[in-house]
């Protein structure tokens, strides 16, 4: 304790000195820094909103004269310069298609060389044909429906323009994310604080972080103390006290005082990185659903291709008017919007999975947000998912002394990584228990506990189910045991030369938010089930402590696959575990939920990551996952809805050329702002 | 195997990402393409041994520019 105050104190002072001191250069600093994040706070690429709106702007210049000149022709009935007003908005029309819509042009033009069509095909022959009736015209052919391209083509640019901001919406937490790291750091090289770009922090540079300042990268303090907001890694808002020892994690802010940190990860090692790989590579997963949409899209253009000229003959045999077929063929081509169908799945995604990184969920697989709705059963791991994972020793009960107990318990246990044998040891540190002694013939009975000899004597610590097999009578002890089972506590009996000389309770703690989570899933009739190794008293203890009705004990680490195999004869089942023992048991369940355990995210198992510990993000990620998918479902049902009865209409000729290029570029900003509306949702 | 993470230029629509998806697999030695459309980013699982200019040139002979190799 006086330790501890000591090593606080100069830390204090010193920033309390900094901040005196140079109170007007701390004040620029942290301004700075200051502008500085604001940089990286305003991370959305705003270049493609920038060149549309550019063009947005440059094409209705010219487009507007033409529109009027259209809308006078309706009028009088006779063109505003006779004549030479074809010529005008050919003139006129140029630039918007060919140079403004060059960029369209040109791609869409490719796909009839390569025959991999985009949707930029459909418009680019739409205006294209459009503009060439405008010469066609001279020879009186067809009907001008030059002017008309350019309006398609200003349309479609508005449109566009408009669908790339909601786009930009849609993605901002993602970009916000990928841009959160720190861009410099303060290290201490030779002696000398100097600040470097953060690609050159090396692995063991000592890094200094002053209040307000971002870590620059994971690591591990060594002086100071200072809270930590890791909100935007983990989504909780409560700051983090870190001091000597701790792990810290790049791009969280330090808000009260000195920092010095060791760095241990660098690059791509870093918890951000992976985090960013991991909602990246989300992002292209598919959500079974979207097959169906997936399929229709890559037929979607020749086929409407195909439609467009057959409507032309169709068109021209019934009625005879090529400048009327004409016409209505245009509508066809521009009114059809694979679009739309292409953007319902990824952009509601994209917005469900940024709201969730940003509370710390992060969905690997689309396929769980579709799965997650038909979920019946959810099962709980105990150890580190519904308790803190840190067992202690609560209880000793022996007939030798306590001390020799310790003793020789922990002399074995210390070979063991279980965290009950880490629990043992550390309480036999608080006894003052230095030496060990050797132990030869070791051996971990996984999932029941350890044997060994010391010098002559056998050695064998476990649960019951060890000592019975065993043979060795608990005759003495049973009721001591059974009492700290129905407490909840895990037993460990000593036994020495297969008499049993002791028994250490050892007791893990329920995680704060644990019971109104359960009981939120409880509530919304879901069949909670939790699963462990213990045996069932004590399991049953903790179950009933936290609300849950059903227990699985007694279960071994590798049997953990088959539990939930027999579970999914009953019903989809979601498994709720830490990523690194129980990864089979992640990849055996219809969703997985991996549970962060601080700095480590295991990459590999689970489909939804959570990167805090709290169980409520489980509720979380259930609720953000079905409002998603509610969204892809609404996207889809829309996107299809339209081209059935737009595309019809379309060719049965009820619809003009311009009010069929506005209705497509209304469907695909409808579908991008409804994926945009999720935001309103609680999660 | 290995993982490839591109960033490519152009994409703009869902038939964009399903060009890139039939164009490259048609390239020998890739596994799976995950087309992230809304990020720009293409990423494939290939054999080690894969050449990464048979998969720039498969993306712009569709059209669209790889602009960053991970």
């Amino acid at each position: 304790m006086e330790h501890q105050h000591n090593a606080k104190n100069p830390n204090k002072s010193m920033t309390a000195e900094e901040m005196n001191m140079t109170s007007e250069e701390h004040a620029k600093m942290m301004g700075g820094e200051h502008s500085k994040s604001h940089n990286h706070n305003q991370p959305v690429d705003n270049s493609e909103i920038v060149k549309w709106k550019r063009k947005l702007i440059l094409t209705w210049i010219f487009t507007i004269p033409i529109a009027l000149f259209m809308l006078f022709e309706k009028i009088f009935g006779k063109m505003i310069f006779g004549d030479l007003t074809s010529w005008i908005i050919l003139a006129i029309g140029f630039p918007v298609i060919f140079v403004f819509g060059f960029e369209t042009i040109k791609g869409g033009l490719r796909g009839f060389v390569t025959f991999y069509f985009n949707m930029d095909s459909l418009i680019s022959l739409g205006t294209i044909i459009a503009y060439i009736s405008g010469f066609l015209n001279f020879f009186g052919i067809v009907q001008d429906y030059s002017g008309i391209a350019a309006m398609i083509m200003s349309f479609y640019i508005t449109g566009k323009y408009f669908e790339v901001k909601a786009r930009g919406r849609a993605s901002q937490e993602i970009i916000k994310l990928l841009h959160l790291g720190a861009k410099n750091a303060r290290v201490l090289r030779n002696k000398q604080e100097i600040e470097i770009p953060i690609e050159e922090i090396k692995i063991g540079d000592i890094m200094i972080i002053k209040p307000g300042e971002k870590i620059p990268t994971d690591g591990i303090v060594i002086k100071g103390e200072s809270a930590v907001d890791e909100s935007m890694i983990t989504g909780e808002s409560i700051p983090n006290e870190k001091k000597i020892g701790n792990n810290v994690i790049g791009a969280t802010i330090n808000q009260d005082g000195i920092l010095y940190v060791k760095a241990t990860k660098i690059g791509k090692d870093t918890f951000l990185a992976h985090i960013i790989e991991l909602v990246e590579e989300a992002q292209g997963t598919k959500v079974p659903i979207q097959k169906l949409a997936d399929k229709i899209t890559s037929i979607f253009i020749p086929t409407v291709l195909i439609i467009s000229i057959l409507t032309l003959i169709a068109w021209y045999i019934i009625t005879k008017d090529f400048s009327k077929s004409l016409g209505i063929t245009i509508s066809v081509l521009v009114i059809a919007c694979p679009c739309a169908l292409g953007l319902a799945t990824p952009t509601a995604l994209m917005v469900g999975s940024g709201m969730g990184a940003k509370k710390g969920i992060l969905i690997r697989k689309g396929e769980a947000i579709q799965t997650m709705k038909e979920i019946k059963i959810i099962v709980f791991d105990k150890t580190g998912t519904i308790t803190k994972g840190k067992p202690e020793v609560t209880n000793i009960f022996s007939e030798v002394k306590e001390n020799y107990l310790l003793e020789v318990a922990a002399s074995l246990e210390k070979l063991s990584e279980h965290p009950v044998a880490r629990a043992i040891v550390n309480k036999a540190l608080e006894f003052k228990i230095k030496k060990y002694k050797s132990v030869e013939k070791f051996k971990i009975l996984r999932g029941k506990g350890v044997e060994g000899y010391i010098g002559k004597k056998k050695i064998v610590i476990g649960n019951e189910l060890l000592i019975n097999e065993r043979k060795i009578s608990i005759k003495g002890f049973e009721d001591k045991i059974h009492k700290f089972e129905e407490e909840g506590k895990t037993t460990m009996i000593v036994s020495e030369n297969d008499k049993v000389i002791g028994v250490i309770a050892v007791a893990d703690a329920l995680k704060e938010d644990s019971i109104e989570a359960i009981q939120l899933l409880n509530l919304s009739g879901y069949r909670t089930v939790m699963i462990t190794g213990d045996n069932e008293k004590t399991a049953k203890s903790i179950a009933k402590q936290v609300g849950i009705k059903e227990v699985i004990a007694n279960v071994l680490p590798e049997d953990k696959v088959k539990k939930i195999e027999e579970l999914q004869m009953q019903g989809m089942v979601s498994f709720v575990g830490d990523g690194v023992n129980d990864a089979p048991a992640l990849k055996q369940s219809n969703v997985g939920i991996a549970m962060g355990t601080g700095t480590d995210i295991a990459i590999e198992s689970g489909d939804i990551v959570l990167t805090n510990g709290s169980l409520k993000g489980v509720v979380s990620a259930i609720n953000l996952s079905k409002e998603t998918f509610k969204k892809i479902k609404q996207n889809l049902f829309w996107a299809f809805a339209y081209n059935v009865i737009a595309i019809p209409i379309a060719i049965a000729g009820f619809l003009s050329p311009v009010i069929a290029e506005i209705a497509m570029a209304t469907s695909s900003i409808s579908v991008v702002t409804n994926a945009n509306l999720l935001r309103n949702k609680r999660i | 195997m290995k993982k490839i993470k591109l960033t490519v230029e152009g994409m703009h629509c869902a038939s964009c990402a399903s060009n890139i998806e039939r164009a490259l697999k048609k390239v020998a030695g890739i596994k799976s393409v995950c087309v992230a459309i809304l990020l720009n980013k293409v990423i494939i699982e290939a054999e080690n041994n894969i050449d990464i200019n048979e998969i720039t040139k498969a993306i712009s002979k569709v059209g669209y520019k790889v602009v960053k190799i991970e």
